[in-house]
């Protein structure tokens, strides 16, 4: 199991769940889009670090989250 | 020719951009360039580029933006020949149209601190930089990103960036139609937009605009920046 994290967007403080690209239960390869987040007119995609399945996602849609917060799950 | 395809190393240890002047194009085709340049720049095969344009009339709305800011109905966007396009940066609805100057950096953020925050106000500072110049001060207002002249908002920043590499950018109004702007809320607020024009006696072309704009911005990003002329080997890309 690994969790999906808030990457090191620098100074930028605290950033909003935009969109997932992916639900509950979906496949995701290495490297696919996994969601998209936006802080300060800046909208910045993440990609999915492994391969696996999103078994569960912790900061849905319209959540705000922090460097370093988990957002997912991929088994 | 494209002998500025590959290489970011300008010989004195400086990175180098180019700069491709657009003119006037038309939203939708610049868009697509960004998008062709942007997986270029992500697979390292360009430098760090800006591009300079001047759009036809258009509203594009944000990701988290909605067409509730969009004051007019579609006859009257219709008649007006006003596009309306959603996309992928950061913020609400905003304008683009003639008498605006509109960059768009293609670059690597990996190369500049992978740092979001520290790129809008380093376009927001290329604004206020260039304003200063001429005379205008311009600042940033606390929690609406952008460039203020006063209570007015005279350029809009909206970003997207995927692979850490950007698209979109920055917007800095020249002498656009202030009727078009009041077909919208811009950016979700009711604020009022102000343009060069209105606040300097010279009329500054579109094209001393961009060199000010470019020459403000080379030393923020550590560039030197090179006028890519012969734009076709990226213009006409299949």
């Amino acid at each position: 199991m690994a969790e999906v994290r808030l990457p090191d967007l620098g100074e930028t403080g605290e950033v909003t769940i935009v969109e997932w690209f992916k639900s509950e239960g979906d496949a995701v390869r290495v490297g696919e889009e996994l969601l998209e987040v936006e802080t300060e007119k800046t909208t910045f995609v993440i990609e999915a670090q492994q391969t696996g399945r999103v078994t569960r996602i912790l900061k849905p849609q319209g959540d705000t989250a922090h460097f370093d917060d988990v957002l997912a799950r991929v088994d | 020719m494209t002998s500025w395809l590959g290489s970011t190393d300008d010989g004195t240890g400086g990175s180098r951009a180019v700069h491709l002047p657009l003119g006037r194009e038309a939203y939708q085709a610049t868009h697509e360039r960004q998008l062709r340049l942007h997986a270029l720049r992500v697979q390292g095969a360009i430098p760090d580029t800006v591009l300079s344009v001047e759009h036809d009339p258009v509203f594009t709305i944000g990701r988290r933006g909605s067409r509730e800011n969009l004051l007019v109905p579609p006859d009257t966007l219709r008649r007006e020949g006003i596009a309306v396009y959603d996309v992928e940066r950061g913020g609400d609805i905003t304008y683009h149209g003639p008498g605006q100057v509109v960059l768009y950096p293609i670059i690597d953020l990996r190369g500049h601190g992978r740092d979001l925050a520290r790129y809008v106000r380093n376009l927001e500072q290329t604004v206020i930089d260039f304003l200063a110049a001429v005379e205008v001060t311009a600042q940033r207002r606390p929690g609406l990103p952008g460039v203020w002249v006063g209570e007015r908002k005279i350029a809009a920043v909206g970003v997207h960036v995927k692979r850490w590499v950007t698209l979109h950018g920055l917007a800095l109004n020249v002498r656009v139609n202030p009727e078009h702007f009041a077909m919208i809320n811009p950016c979700g607020l009711r604020i009022e937009v102000v343009s060069l024009d209105d606040l300097v006696l010279r009329r500054y072309s579109l094209d001393e605009v961009v060199s000010g704009l470019l020459g403000a911005m080379s030393p923020l990003f550590g560039w030197r920046i090179i006028d890519q002329v012969e734009a076709e080997p990226l213009g006409r890309r299949p």
